[in-house]
């Protein structure tokens, strides 16, 4: 690449670079620690009831997942909270994940504790990742309220619940988050999220926004779910 | 022991140093990193075939580290200030960590802050951290040029030159 690169013309990130590389890092634990650990938050996770609702927002406001479980438990975090998501435990027993779509969303993180929930995720921002064919079982994965899965309605009107439960994920595949930022179309200007079942071993990724019906090519009505949130009702 | 279980063996053997390095760069705090670091990769491992397909895992671990580390500053309830920038005041004895560099690095916004240590001590070019980030490369570089300007000016004001200091 023949481009200007800010990193090999700066001199303070290689000194930056220079400073870290002498300080002496700490010594690396034995696998079989980390090993341990990791089995540990399995066990936490699948003690946890399954069990969790995405709720599509109005203009303006955030997409909320609500996951019930037994959190609170020693060592699982009461909050999490980063600029583009919070996951919060209550008291009552339910969790709720917020998203703020004004703020780019953390793909890596929120893969990250969605499994930490034992909800397996490909959360991706500007694509939508599917599988053909696409795979069965999304109804019983994931449910909607009011109108059930498949095509959500704009912001306007009562807010759709979405509930997802991790026991149900069909072995060898994995929940697929799409978000975009739309630009054209009759909902430029809003965002939109898709959700459905991918073939884990076998999916390809696409940053064209699905269009008609807010669901990818392949996935018929019962096997997704697409909101619009943000941007202005009615438009 | 398996092939994924191997895989998983080698790559916390090789990212270990570079991965702790990047989240004491941007914490400042050695041993929370070490403990950021191996929560980190406890929950890689729990999710290694997802992680392993990442196309950058040690960036997985490194953000990873870095959230799981804002979390545990907010249920232990610490009174070292955040700044507003989700990052601690540095620990003593955090050797090496103290220059005036590096508390530079820890003053930039959260986003620039991200950028510059995935680009310095991670290796990766502007596209693989513009994918990471789910930004555009342009806005990668835009971070990196204000980051690279805010630590030149907080060295110059920190190291002030001669020239500074002309009678007139």
């Amino acid at each position: 690449m023949s481009r200007t690169d800010p990193m090999t013309d700066s001199p303070e990130l290689r000194e930056l670079q220079e400073a870290m590389s002498g300080v002496a890092m700490p010594v690396r634990p034995p696998l079989e620690a980390i090993t341990t650990r990791g089995r540990s938050h399995r066990r936490r996770r699948l003690s946890a009831v399954a069990g969790a609702s995405v709720a599509g927002a109005a203009a303006g406001t955030a997409l909320i997942l609500g996951l019930t479980g037994l959190l609170g438990h020693a060592g699982v975090p009461k909050e999490v909270k980063t600029a583009s998501f919070m996951i919060v435990s209550h008291a009552n027993g339910t969790d709720t994940l917020t998203i703020n779509p004004s703020e780019l969303l953390n793909p890596s993180q929120l893969e990250g504790d969605l499994a930490q929930y034992g909800i397996p995720a490909e959360v991706t921002t500007g694509s939508i990742c599917t599988s053909d064919p696409a795979p069965a079982g999304f109804a019983q994965v994931v449910s909607s309220s009011p109108a059930g899965p498949g095509t959500a309605t704009p912001t306007s009107g009562a807010q759709p619940t979405i509930t997802i439960d991790p026991s149900a994920i069909p072995a060898g595949t994995e929940l697929s988050i799409g978000d975009f930022q739309l630009s054209s179309g009759p909902n430029a200007g809003e965002q939109q999220a898709d959700f459905v079942l991918i073939d884990a071993s076998s999916y390809t990724c696409s940053s064209t926004p699905p269009s008609s019906g807010i669901l990818p090519s392949g996935y018929g009505p019962d096997d997704g779910i697409g909101l619009l949130y943000g941007g202005q009702s009615g438009s | 022991m398996s092939k994924d279980e191997s895989g998983f063996a080698e790559f916390f053997q090789e990212s270990w140093d570079p991965c702790v390095r990047a989240v004491a760069a941007s914490t400042g705090d050695l041993l929370l990193a070490e403990e950021q670091v191996a929560e980190a990769f406890a929950r890689a491992w729990t999710a290694w075939r997802k992680v392993s397909r990442h196309p950058a895992p040690r960036a997985w671990i490194v953000r990873t580290a870095l959230n799981a580390g804002a979390s545990w500053w907010r249920r232990r309830s610490r009174e070292l200030p955040l700044d507003g920038h989700d990052v601690a005041a540095p620990s003593k004895g955090a050797a090496g960590l103290d220059t005036a560099l590096l508390a530079a690095v820890r003053r930039l916004p959260g986003r620039q802050r991200e950028v510059v240590v995935l680009r310095v001590f991670l290796d990766l070019d502007v596209e693989a951290t513009a994918r990471e980030l789910g930004i555009a490369p342009g806005t990668v570089r835009a971070h990196l040029s204000r980051a690279v300007a805010a630590l030149r000016s907080e060295l110059a004001h920190a190291n002030p030159t001669e020239a500074d200091h002309v009678p007139h």
